[in-house]
């Protein structure tokens, strides 16, 4: 019935129709997930709402009525957009470089005001809308191979390069990773795709070997590396991360310690613990079942958003909402295997769980598009102009 | 709005590429949170009690606390070392950013002088992050009240109350006891990477010296600890007493000396530099091991200052250098016991006879005596103590048979008490100066006079002359000393009884008569009397040259500067009759052994023999009423006709 009323233009121009197509599932399964992260943050904090919890559920709140006006924005208008914000998101990481504020010995903030501007969160949507747009205006064929394919590859160049030099290899892997993605979803040749896996398999030793001998990263970086292939060798030092998120997944065996009863967390040993290893929180909390209830709702999110994106009858729609998926489950993958001892300690969070506005912002921006793509999913997209129809 | 036919085929083939990979990345997705799982698996599941316990190794923390030090007991159960409670002032370093500062906001309760703050500065630089600095031993309870109430404005500061070593008697044991001293840092790094945590402990010491440093791991304890939770910078957060484990007492140990005795030996010893060792001649058991002077070592405890150490250091008379034990001098005449001895078991006649003229042309050179005795034989030789008869007989015997005798009766030898610090000295014979005079190997014969009167190289310490004086008065076994009693409990060396004397008991019996004749008749017999009725006493004296009288310096007796003038001995047991009590007496630089050592001696012998109920039985017979049945005496007193070779009864135990 709904969908009879969305083939008809004038009638899916209505926003009562439109709110009554956002998907609800998938906005109750980020719901949960934000109060999953609240309890979290309440218990860390020692029972109390200050100075996390109460917070992070006020900014879910607004950005959940963002991701509502977002998803009621009319998808042509993300077309429209797409290329200034990359462009915008571009210049703003370059302003970065010059005067940007930095934390932790990396300059990777703007300040404007009173707001904190991190561009390169910027560049986690423009990146994908960009990607889309472009894609969106060429051949089945030339997304397989042809000269074209230069554009995406230096327009996933630039921002990569820019925050690598910041630096921040968690947004720089991010950000490589989910144009690749894209590039993969649009067509690019199979066998391209197999040489450049086949390359990575042979590159990625030869890459250990450089690290190893002190050459391609940077200070902390090559120590957080080196701490990943071998985190008991200081368990004080750099180690100490791994360390102690192990000691809380493993403490918390399949029940958990009971809430507000992880000895990790509470008593500080786990550094981090309100942000980037927050699932370790939940895991010593919550055990097993707990952990394996969270994994559960990501990924009915990021296969919700799939499915959103497939259904979608425009090429930007479809590319946009895979992208936006694909850049939410590398966060929740790459996370979870850094709190679990697989990957390296890069300081990727836990969207939705770990505390932080900016990163929730992102998320939520980016879920209002995968929510516009389904709302508008049989909205034409012309090719070029992205005028409205 | 309506699309052509050929762009929508287009685009139909561009969705189908898309889906198709959608699909493969949802289900890399998929994979890639159910490999999360697999590893939560591996790590929540199967290697849970791994990380159950680190996560609990890290939640929980036992803080050191310090086992009370094993009390060190005399015979009698006095106390001669054992531990006060005091209140402190610790400076908790992992709190304190500005150790000055906080320094400053102490003085500002307690006085802190400028001198120990340098110290604690110093302290605090150079010890382990977690490990608090005491700033104050012994507060007054004022003091302490004070800065409890204040506490809470004083971040980093924390009074609390733990045990000092206290020696009741200061200097008296303080050669025997050692002391406790704060841990050194080449003490901590001799420890190796992992020392045991109570020695980092703020309030702990260590035994220095003597029974202290001998039995310290005995003495030490082990340590306990209180459960506590701590949070990831080591605060603690919560206690969990149920969880605290006991600390273990260090185990007392029980010596054989007596209080008493050894008190006294200090006390009679004043400003007089030497040492007094006294045995129980029947059970080797070592009653009295005194060095004098001696120092307080209860100043050690809390680390002796600097100006005070130098002094003692300084002091020519040396209090802090153990004499009964580490300091070897020529015995002097003490030593013609000995050759009197080698003379009996070699078939010398007791009757042989020297006459002595006051000197003796022998060898080229002039010998001389104190006096002209005349003529002697060997029991006036040794009550006269002639040197004149002594250079002959040892003349007439040689060094070998002289150094073997006494050998046999532990000069130039070392014994089993335990603590540290013994040095052998030397009885020479002629395997030593071929041994030790590669350029003039041969013993010539006239080193042997010398050598019969305790002089050339012949050099012990008193604690031999003691085992020497209590093996004659034994008159059977070759006792060994015995210092310690017990630790915790465990009763120390009783192995099986001593091996006999290889000399004839007889001639034994003779030394003890010419030895009786030297305190009736002999050299000492201008020495005090003991003063208790029939009980009587022996002993020799020596007066031991303690260098060459060469170009004038110092002459025999007690004449010239205190450095040049003689050492004073005297040996002696009693009673005379059956023997118990045996001693030595050393007054370094003390002249005649008669007029320096003996009456000393006698003083440390009269508290022995009055704290024997057995002797005070014999001084103490009551006069038979006129109208009552006179009694035996032999009811009273013990039966004083009895062999001295007799092996010891039990019941004579001195109480």
């Amino acid at each position: 019935m709904t969908a009879s009323a969305l083939t008809r233009p004038g009638e899916r121009d209505r926003l009562i129709v439109k709110l009554g197509e956002i998907d609800w599932r998938l906005t109750a399964v980020l719901c949960l997930l934000a109060g999953a992260g609240t309890l979290m943050l309440y218990s860390i904090a020692g029972g109390h709402w200050n100075p996390w919890a109460a917070q992070h559920v006020a900014l879910f709140s607004v950005f959940l009525l963002l991701m509502i006006a977002l998803a009621v924005t009319d998808l042509r208008v993300w077309f429209v957009v797409a290329y200034p914000t990359y462009v915008v998101g571009l210049l703003l990481l370059m302003a970065v470089m010059v005067v940007g504020h930095s934390a932790l010995g990396a300059a990777r903030w703007l300040k404007i005001g009173p707001i904190h501007l991190q561009p390169s969160e910027i560049m986690k949507i423009g990146l994908v809308l960009a990607l889309a747009r472009f894609y969106h205006g060429i051949s089945a064929k030339e997304a397989q191979l042809s000269w074209k394919l230069l554009f995406p590859v230096a327009m996933i160049a630039a921002p990569v390069a820019l925050v690598l030099k910041q630096p921040d290899l968690g947004t720089g892997i991010l950000l490589a990773a989910t144009g690749l993605l894209i590039m993969m979803l649009a067509g690019l040749s199979l066998r391209l795709i197999l040489a450049g896996t086949a390359a990575a398999a042979v590159a990625t030793p030869a890459f250990f070997y450089l690290v190893l001998k002190g050459h391609l990263l940077k200070g902390y970086q090559a120590t957080r590396f080196m701490t990943f292939i071998k985190p008991d060798a200081d368990p004080s030092g750099a180690g100490y991360h791994i360390l102690q998120a192990k000691i809380a997944l493993g403490s918390g065996g399949i029940l958990g310690r009971g809430y507000g009863l992880g000895s990790q967390s509470q008593l500080n040993f786990l550094p981090e613990k309100q942000t980037d290893f927050i699932f370790a929180t939940l895991a010593e909390e919550f055990g097993f079942l707990g952990c394996v209830s969270i994994l559960v709702l990501y990924a009915a999110a990021i296969l919700i958003a799939i499915r959103i994106a497939a259904t979608s009858h425009s090429h930007f729609g479809r590319l946009s909402a895979a992208g936006v998926t694909a850049t939410f489950a590398l966060y929740v993958l790459i996370n979870g295997a850094m709190v679990m001892g697989l990957a390296p300690v890069v300081g990727v969070p836990m969207p939705l769980l770990s505390f932080g506005g900016t990163v929730m912002l992102t998320v939520m921006v980016g879920f209002g598009l995968v929510q516009s793509v389904r709302v508008h999913r049989y909205t034409e997209v012309a090719r070029a102009t992205g005028a409205l129809v | 709005m309506t699309e052509p036919a050929i762009f929508y085929n287009e685009v139909n083939e561009r969705q189908a590429v898309f889906n198709r990979r959608a699909v493969v990345m949802g289900g890399l997705a998929t994979l890639g949170l159910t490999a999360l799982g697999a590893r939560l698996v591996q790590l929540q599941i199967i290697e849970n009690s791994r990380y159950t316990t680190l996560s609990a190794s890290n939640q929980y923390n036992f803080r050191v606390v310090p086992p009370p030090r094993g009390l060190i007991l005399d015979r009698n159960g006095v106390a001669l070392a054992s531990n006060r409670p005091s209140f402190r002032l610790l400076l908790l370093k992992d709190e304190v950013v500005d150790p000055a500062a906080t320094l400053d906001a102490a003085s500002q309760l307690i006085p802190i002088s400028a001198q120990h703050r340098r110290e604690v500065l110093r302290d605090i630089d150079e010890g382990p992050k977690f490990i608090p600095v005491a700033i104050a031993d012994d507060l007054s309870w004022e003091e302490f009240a004070r800065i409890n109430v204040r506490n809470p404005e004083l971040p980093g500061l924390q009074a609390d109350m733990n045990e000092i070593r206290v020696y009741p008697y200061g200097g008296a044991f303080a050669h025997v006891i050692g002391y406790v001293s704060k841990v050194t840092a080449a003490e901590l790094k001799a420890q190796g990477p992992n020392p045991d945590p109570l020695l980092l402990n703020p309030g702990f010491r260590i035994g220095q010296q003597g029974v202290e440093k001998a039995l310290d791991q005995q003495l030490r304890g082990k340590a306990g600890g209180k459960k506590v939770e701590v949070n990831a910078k080591g605060r603690v957060v919560k206690e969990d007493p149920a969880g605290d484990i006991r600390p273990v007492p260090g185990e007392p140990v029980v010596l054989n000396l007596d209080a008493d005795i050894q008190n006294r030996a200090l006390e009679v010893f004043g400003e007089e530099s030497g040492a007094a060792v006294m045995m129980d001649c029947k059970t080797g058991e070592v009653l009295c091991l005194m060095s004098a002077p001696s120092f307080d070592a209860n100043q050690f405890v809390k680390g002796v200052p600097q100006a005070v150490y130098q002094e003692l250091a300084n002091y020519e008379r040396k209090p802090l250098f153990n004499k009964a034990l580490t300091a070897n001098y020529p015995p002097g005449s003490t030593f013609k016991t000995m050759v009197a001895l080698t003379a009996l078991e070699n078939g010398v006649p007791p009757s042989r006879t020297y006459t002595c003229a006051g000197s003796w042309s022998w060898g080229g050179r002039v010998w001389h005596c104190d006096k002209a005795h005349g003529t002697l034989d060997l029991k006036g030789g040794i009550a006269q103590s002639c040197d004149i008869y002594f250079y002959q007989l040892a003349l007439s015997l040689g060094p070998d048979p002289i150094a073997k005798i006494a050998r046999m009766f532990g000069l130039g030898g070392t014994f089993n008490i335990l603590i540290p610090g013994q040095k052998p000295g030397l009885i020479p014979d002629t395997a030593y100066k071929a041994k030790n005079f590669p350029n003039d190997p041969v013993w010539h014969p006239g080193e042997t006079p010398s050598m019969g009167i305790g002089q050339g190289y012949v050099s012990v310490n008193a604690l031999q002359l003691c085992v020497m004086c209590s093996r004659i008065a034994n008159g059977q076994r070759a006792l060994q000393p015995k210092l310690i009693h017990s630790v915790g409990g465990v009763i120390q060396g009783l192995p099986a009884p001593e091996p006999d004397l290889a000399v004839d008991p007889a001639h034994l019996a003779f030394i003890r008569d010419a030895m009786a004749a030297v305190v009736t008749s002999g050299t000492a017999a201008g020495v005090p009397k003991l003063d208790l009725g029939p009980i009587a006493w022996a002993g020799k004296t020596g007066t031991a040259q303690a260098h060459s009288y060469a170009g004038g310096r110092g002459a025999h007796g007690a004449t010239g500067a205190w450095a040049d003038r003689d050492h004073s001995w005297f040996i002696a047991f009693a009673p005379a009759d059956d023997p118990r009590y045996a001693m030595s007496a050393l007054v370094e630089h003390g002249g005649f052994g008669a007029e320096a050592a003996a009456p000393r001696a006698r003083e440390i012998m009269r508290v022995a023999l009055l704290k024997d109920p057995i002797v005070r039985a014999r001084i103490e017979q009551p006069i038979p009423l006129q109208n009552a049945p006179a009694q035996p005496p032999a009811a009273t007193a013990r039966p004083a006709a009895q062999p001295p070779a007799a092996p010891s009864t039990p019941a004579a135990q001195p109480t």
